[in-house]
C-alpha cells in the first residue's frame, strides 16, 4: 500500500512537455512516481508503447499531447486520439484494466492542468488497487 | 558420421510433420543426408527413461543426442516441460517448428481461461464432480507457453503448417552451417493485389465472399482489407507463399494469420487495432477481435479476464 503508483507519462515536446516543465518552474506539487518520457508527438506513441510499459510494471500510461487542433503537426494529436480509443479497448482484451491509460491534452501554458491530471490519474490508480481483483474464470 | 536430426511434437497437432512429408521426392533427397535420431511420430521410439515407467511418475526424459532437433507444439503441462527441457539439452540446435513452438498457436488460446476454468470446462462442466477428469495424466502449467519461453530456440520457424520448402531450407542451411534466410516482412510484401490506399469505413464478417472475377489472376483483384473484410496481411509474417502471392490469398480469402507476428515480440491484436484505427476504419465494427490473437495467444499475450471492480 506505501508504494506510490508507477505511471509512464509520454508528454510531446511542443505542448505539454513545455506544460511539465512550467510546471517545475512554477514548484506545482504532484505525485513523485511519475515517468515523464518526452516524445515529438503523441501521435507517435504506438499502443505498443503502452502495453510495453505495463508489461515491464508500470501501474499507469498517460499520453498527453496539445489540445485539439493545436498539434505542432497539425493533426498528430487527432491521430493520438484514434490510437487512445483502441487502446482503452484493447488493454481489457489483453487483461489490463482500462482505467490505467488515460490522454489528456494540455497546452504549454497549463501546467496547473497538467498537475491536476497527474493526481487524478495517481489517485485513480490507488483505488484501483484497493479494489485489486484476482484472474476470474469463465461464466462469472 | 551422418548430422543427427530429432524431431518431438508437442502440443500440437502434428500438422507441421504432416507438411515436412509434403516435401516428397526433396525429402528423400535429405533423408539421404542425415540420421533421424528421434521421431516418434514417425519412428517407433521408446524414451530411455518414460515417464510412465517410472515409479514416482517424475522419471527424468532421456532423449538422444542430436546437431538439429525441430520442436512443434507449444508447452501446456509438465510431461511436455521435461521433454523441451530434454530437446534442449541433447540438441546443438533447436529450432521451434510452427506457430504453436513459436508463439502458443490455436492451443494457446486457452490463456484466456485460467488452467482451472478450462478443465471445469472440459471434464466437468455443469457438474460438481471431478471424476471425469482422468487422474494419470500430467498436470496443466497455468497457461500455454511457446518453446522459447521455457527453453532457448535458436532458429524460430513460424506458420501453420510452415511451409514445407521453408522447412527443407532451414535444415538445408543449417547443414551447410549457414544462418537460415527466413522472412522478415508481412504477407503484404508478396501480395500482388491492387491497393487504391482507400479502404471502407467499416469491417464486415466474412459471410459472403470478397468481390473479384473468378477468370481474371489474383492481381486483378482488390485488396481485401480495402473491401472491408479483416485480412490480417498487414500484421502477420510473411513466407507462406514463398516469393509468391500468399496462399490464403490465392484463395481469396483474408490472411488468418497463421505466420504469428511480423516481429517477434510483437502483438497481432494491438497491431491491427491501431492500423484500422489510423486509417479511419471503425474497429468497433469487429467481432471478437480478441481472436486476432488466435495465433500468437502464447508470451503473455492472452491473459484471463480480471474482476472487473463493480461501477456503480
Amino acid at each position: 500500500m506505501s508504494r506510490e503508483a508507477k505511471i509512464i507519462a509520454f508528454c510531446c515536446n511542443w505542448c505539454s512537455y513545455a506544460a511539465a516543465d512550467l510546471a517545475g518552474i512554477s514548484r506545482l506539487q504532484y505525485p513523485g512516481s511519475i515517468r515523464i518520457i518526452r516524445v515529438m508527438c503523441s501521435g507517435m506513441v504506438h499502443p505498443e508503447m503502452v502495453i510495453h510499459a505495463l508489461d515491464k510494471g508500470a501501474d499507469g500510461v498517460m499520453i498527453i499531447g496539445c489540445h485539439l487542433g493545436e498539434c505542432h503537426y497539425i493533426r498528430g494529436n487527432e491521430m493520438a486520439l484514434a490510437r487512445a480509443e483502441v487502446i482503452a479497448d484493447t488493454l481489457e482484451d489483453l487483461g489490463y484494466e482500462s482505467e490505467r491509460f488515460r490522454i489528456a491534452w494540455v497546452s504549454s501554458a497549463e501546467p496547473e492542468r497538467l498537475a491536476e491530471a497527474f493526481r487524478e490519474m495517481s489517485a485513480r490508480l490507488a483505488s484501483l488497487r484497493e479494489t485489486d481483483a484476482s484472474p476470474s474464470g469463465i461464466g462469472e | 558420421m551422418l548430422p543427427r536430426l530429432s524431431f518431438e511434437c508437442l502440443h500440437g497437432c502434428s500438422g507441421c510433420e504432416m507438411a515436412l512429408l509434403d516435401c516428397g521426392e526433396q525429402l528423400l533427397g535429405l533423408f539421404d543426408r542425415v540420421e533421424i535420431v528421434h521421431f516418434p511420430l514417425l519412428m517407433d521410439h521408446k524414451y530411455q527413461n518414460p515417464l510412465s515407467g517410472a515409479s514416482d511418475g517424475e522419471g527424468e526424459i532421456i532423449l538422444p543426442e542430436a546437431e538439429i532437433g525441430l520442436v512443434s507444439g507449444g508447452v501446456a503441462n509438465t510431461e511436455q516441460l521435461q521433454v523441451a527441457r530434454a530437446m534442449r539439452a541433447q540438441c546443438r540446435t533447436l529450432i521451434s517448428l510452427g506457430t504453436c513452438a513459436t508463439h502458443g498457436g490455436i492451443p494457446a488460446l486457452r490463456n484466456q481461461w485460467t488452467s482451472e476454468a478450462t478443465l471445469q470446462t472440459v471434464f466437468a462442466y455443469g457438474s460438481p464432480e471431478k471424476a471425469l477428469l482422468p487422474g494419470e495424466v500430467p498436470a496443466l502449467l497455468d497457461r500455454v507457453y511457446s518453446v522459447d519461453e521455457q527453453v532457448a530456440v535458436d532458429v524460430a520457424l513460424p506458420g501453420c503448417p510452415p511451409r514445407p520448402e521453408m522447412m527443407l531450407e532451414v535444415i538445408e542451411a543449417l547443414l551447410r552451417r549457414e544462418s537460415p534466410d527466413l522472412a522478415h516482412k508481412s504477407v503484404c510484401e508478396t501480395c500482388p493485389v491492387i491497393r487504391q490506399g482507400k479502404g471502407q469505413g467499416t469491417m464486415r464478417r466474412f459471410l459472403a465472399n470478397a468481390d473479384y472475377d473468378p477468370e481474371e489472376p489474383v492481381d486483378q483483384m482488390r485488396c481485401l482489407l480495402e473491401q472491408g473484410l479483416l485480412c490480417m496481411g498487414p500484421v502477420t509474417a510473411g513466407g507462406c507463399g514463398g516469393r509468391e502471392t500468399p496462399l490464403c490469398i490465392r484463395a481469396r480469402v483474408p490472411c488468418r494469420g497463421c505466420y504469428g507476428p511480423v516481429r517477434p515480440g510483437g502483438n497481432q491484436l494491438l497491431d491491427m487495432m491501431n492500423g484500422l484505427a489510423s486509417n479511419g476504419i471503425d474497429y468497433r465494427s469487429l467481432v471478437d477481435r480478441k481472436s486476432l490473437l488466435r495465433f500468437s495467444g502464447g508470451h503473455g499475450l492472452l491473459k484471463p479476464a480480471r474482476n472487473r471492480k463493480e461501477s456503480n
